[in-house]
């Protein structure tokens, strides 16, 4: 049910105590004490580098690392062969910590040195010495499936890392029977998170085989059994340890794992801590962007708009390695088909590998990539029906209580109203001449319940302090959107107290309960669950001392307890009294939120995530016909993540990630020359500025989710989903013909114009 | 290179330094001075991170070599919360929602601090232009333009 709609600093602020309650690491942020991982030195701290290949694809005949060995002041110089680990991957291992006998693209890391500064080991890098032969490359990933094209991974022959086909309802026969077919081809390029603060480390290896990592990751419990894995390690004998993270995205989920890995090598071969930092340019040049994608599309309508089936054959540019980009290609090439009514699907999906960076993951995993295709697609439809492309996708809307034709299940859902909001908010029936409109819609999963089958959930831990404050422990991970603030909210909401007096205590793996962290908008829906678990159970184990202390009933009263006798027992007493009755120990309590298991079969059809969250983005364009320029007048984004727990911080999240969508739409993207980065730098790669954004006017519908803590559902990914579709829409709405590329770049749409005025 | 010593006004107190003059005053401030508030991001004065004011002027401190800080006021982000108490401006960040993830706030503030300086009125635009030069992945800018009008607001008072 729809409870109430409300407008940014308009009405409630969030849960109670919101208005006015900011996360104490702001303070430290805003004065510049926050630590983050380009800050942080240990004593005797060594400084890493590593020599990267200059070339595309090549064997690697021979490395002779004797002179850097002799450099004063080196520690430590590692190649491939030396280092006896095993390929390693997320899905799969495609990749070693150093090239052994190959290189397979210009970054590639050849060997690493370890120094007592970053000058002599820059210098030592320069005196390594590494015969290549090289071999011929491909950069196209159509030219990389075609036969008799170079291979990059003998495993892996026609270049095709993965691969999946999707066959649902009858959708050859829905084509057949048709009124409307259109299809047609889009293409999108490698987009980077664009944290400002570059991927750092620091690798102590410890005797007895230990490591200790200080890097700020979105899963840390995640990463640490991954380096177990390849350092040859026990897992409870690796323990990373998260500073402050300076941006993450997606794209520090698992940050570098090469990085850290050669830290650890470095440190262990060394015996001193070692720190490593990618450059700004190394960031472009060999960090993980997330998969280029070549969608061509067919969708089947009937006559008076409705979806028949859809019809999907995609490729995606892999890199030279994997890490997660076949769990991206599989959201990419699925979640769209569940945001309408769609009775039959018939979709591939190739990843495929190229001598360029390896790629990784990016806020919404891909979803943003198709919703670009699917929503332009719908669009095209509506032209071709003479129908108004609002009133198109209304009558095609999933709704609650619906399964998608994946097997989704949606639980709470605005969706149909998220889109009229938009439009009414930016005048769609009041469009002015001149000017172009455009609309798009999103799903996006709320707390994945597949990412491991048999670990769905999360939990958390709840202390009562002898100070009477309490204290959660989570493995989940706060990177500046907010989550240790809304686990304030909702403990503070569960144990009636105000969010100050409540701690937060997480980024140590040796400290929290294991968590898969922050990925798949778990964070306020699975980890906030959890956190409300935890308190609810904290508080009946207060009560029950409260009323052992009180010897008589109590019943709570604000954070406190009142007996029948009409005594009032404070916390600060209960934790004493508990502290000394049990010669140290505290009263704790633990939240374990299960969900359900989920139905997902083979094929891959089943329910995918807790609850699912909606949206609707709407802008009006302008377009200079003399020189191609776009600008963005207004925007608009209306959201049903549920119950809002902090008004201030989710509209950050929104203008955030809708600055993200415009620059993928606008300015963004990966360009290569012959597989070599050609814009490695913020000015060539152009992520937005001040200057570069429009009015952004954000709009919550505020549904109750059966599952999410209160009624809250995930928020910080399907921010950007709905973003590059409804700029896309807008600029062929005032063109009057479609688009089939983004990022629309002046030079770009002069092109387009270009080429019409000459095919008239 | 050879090295020098740099004397300069830094947040209030004179400082002499012996270091290269070409080395970046980033780095002086950073690596040698402890004042690891100041942040670094691209090293090319790209996404304004380092932003600090020289002589009330933001540069990006990446790009100044630490010779050209000789006889200079030299100010960082340590400079405005000091006894403790936040600046106007960085209670207004608080305020506003404008930190997220934080590392680009020193710069921002940086920023924020030597256009009220100079304009203690600004329009939107004017804060716009004012930090074009610092870039911000999470916020989209709109509660950092919020919270710089927002602090012009309790300047004035």
């Amino acid at each position: 049910m729809i409870r109430r709609n409300i407008k940014a600093g308009e009405g409630k602020e969030g849960f109670p105590g919101a208005r006015g309650f900011y996360d104490p690491e702001v303070w430290a942020k805003v004065t510049g004490r926050a630590r983050y991982g380009i800050d942080l030195a240990l004593p005797g701290m060594l400084q890493g580098k590593i020599l990267r290949s200059p070339h595309p694809h090549a064997l690697i005949r021979n490395v002779d690392l004797s002179r850097a060995r002799s450099l004063p002041g080196v520690r430590a110089v590692l190649s491939g062969t030396g280092l006896g680990a095993k390929p390693y991957g997320i899905v799969f291992d495609d990749e070693n910590p150093l090239a052994l006998d190959r290189v397979r693209y210009i970054g590639d890391e050849v060997a690493a040195v370890a120094a007592v500064d970053e000058q002599t080991a820059l210098e030592a890098l320069q005196m390594i010495s590494v015969e290549y032969e090289p071999l011929s490359a491909v950069f196209d990933p159509e030219e990389a499936l075609l036969k008799g094209a170079v291979t990059l991974h003998d495993d892996f022959p026609g270049n095709i890392a993965w691969e999946n086909r999707i066959n649902r309802g009858e959708a050859e026969a829905a084509f057949k029977d048709a009124d409307l077919v259109v299809e047609d081809t889009y293409a999108l390029p490698s987009f980077h998170p664009g944290y400002i603060e570059p991927i750092s480390c620091i690798a102590e290896s410890e005797k007895f085989d230990g490591l200790t990592l200080h890097t700020a990751l979105q899963s840390p419990h995640i990463v640490r059994e991954i380096l177990a894995g390849v350092l040859g390690l026990s897992i409870s004998r690796v323990r990373v340890i998260s500073p402050v993270m300076g941006g993450g995205f997606g794209g520090r989920v698992y940050g570098n794992l090469k990085l850290y890995l050669l830290a650890a090598f470095l440190s262990r071969a060394a015996g001193a801590p070692v720190k490593m930092q990618l450059t700004r340019e190394e960031e472009f040049t060999v960090g993980r962007p997330m998969v280029a994608a070549m969608i061509k599309m067919k969708m089947a309508l009937k006559e008076d708009g409705t979806f028949l089936a859809r019809q999907a054959d995609i490729i995606t540019d892999n890199g030279a390695y994997s890490a997660q980009a076949p769990w991206v290609s599989k959201t990419l090439s699925e979640r769209n088909d569940s945001l309408y009514h769609i009775p039959s699907i018939s979709t591939r999906v190739r990843l495929v590998y190229t001598n360029k960076v390896p790629t990784g993951q990016y806020r919404a995993y891909g979803n943003q990539l198709a919703n670009f295709a699917c929503e332009s697609l719908i669009d095209r439809a509506a032209g071709k029906l003479g129908m108004d492309p609002l009133r198109l996708r209304l009558k095609n809307c999933i709704g609650p209580g619906d399964t998608s034709v994946h097997g989704l299940q949606i639980k709470s859902c605005a969706l149909s109203r998220c889109l009229q909001d938009a439009a009414d908010a930016i005048g769609w029936t009041e469009r002015k001449k001149g000017r172009g409109y455009g609309i798009s819609a999103a799903i996006h999963a709320g707390g994945s319940i597949v990412f491991n089958p048999d670990f769905r959930g999360a939990s958390a831990r709840a202390r009562l302090e002898l100070d009477g404050r309490v204290t959660i422990v989570t493995g989940e991970q706060d990177y500046g959107q907010g989550a240790h603030g809304a686990f304030a909210l909702i403990a503070a909401r569960a144990l009636s107290r105000v969010p100050g007096e409540i701690n937060i205590v997480s980024r140590d793996t040796i400290l929290t309960p294991f968590s898969i962290g922050a990925l798949g908008m778990r964070q306020t829906t699975i980890g906030g669950r959890a956190v409300q678990l935890a308190a609810e159970d904290l508080l009946a184990r207060i009560r029950d001392c409260a009323a052992e202390l009180a010897g008589e009933e109590v019943v709570p009263e604000g954070g406190a307890f009142r007996t029948s006798s009409g005594r009032l027992i404070e916390p600060v007493g209960i934790a004493a009294f508990y502290c000394a009755k049990t010669s140290g120990l505290a009263l704790t309590g633990e939240g374990r939120y299960v969900p359900e298991k989920s139905d997902y079969d083979q094929s891959g059809y089943g329910n995918i995530a807790v609850t699912y969250s909606f949206a609707a983005h709407a802008c009006e364009v302008e377009i200079d016909r003399e020189t191609g320029a776009l600008t963005v007048h207004r925007f608009v984004a209306v959201h049903d993540s549920g119950r809002i727990v902090n008004l201030l911080t989710a509209r950050g999240q929104v203008y955030g990630g809708v600055a993200q969508g415009l620059g993928m739409a606008c300015s963004e993207g990966y360009i290569f020359e012959e597989g070599r980065v050609a814009n490695p730098t913020f000015s060539g790669y152009r992520i937005p500025t001040a200057l570069d954004l429009p009015s952004i006017e954000t709009l919550f519908i505020q549904t109750d989710d059966p599952e999410g803590p209160y009624g809250a559902k995930g928020l910080g990914e399907i921010v950007q989903v709905p973003t590059p579709a409804a700029v896309a829409n807008a600029v062929a709405n005032a063109l009057g013909e479609p688009v089939n590329e983004l990022p629309l770049t002046a030079e770009k749409i002069s092109r387009l114009l270009h080429g019409w005025e000459c095919a008239d | 290179m050879d090295k020098q010593v740099v004397s300069f006004n830094l947040n209030g107190e004179a400082v002499r330094v012996r270091c290269d003059p070409f080395s970046s005053l980033l780095s002086l401030l950073r690596d040698r001075l402890g004042l690891l508030g100041t942040k670094a991001g691209c090293g090319r004065g790209e996404c304004g991170a380092c932003t600090v004011l020289l002589d009330g002027l933001a540069v990006n401190a990446c790009l100044v070599p630490a010779g050209k800080a000789e006889g200079l006021n030299v100010e960082t982000i340590e400079n405005l919360s000091r006894g403790g108490s936040l600046h106007p401006i960085q209670e207004a960040f608080v305020e506003k929602g404008a930190v997220q993830c934080g590392f680009c706030t020193p710069g921002m503030v940086m920023s924020a601090h030597a256009l009220l300086k100079s304009d203690p009125a600004p329009g939107r635009e004017e804060i716009r232009k004012a930090i074009s030069g610092n870039l911000c992945r999470c916020s989209g800018y709109v509660q950092i333009e919020e919270a710089i009008a927002a602090a012009a607001d309790k300047l004035k008072d």
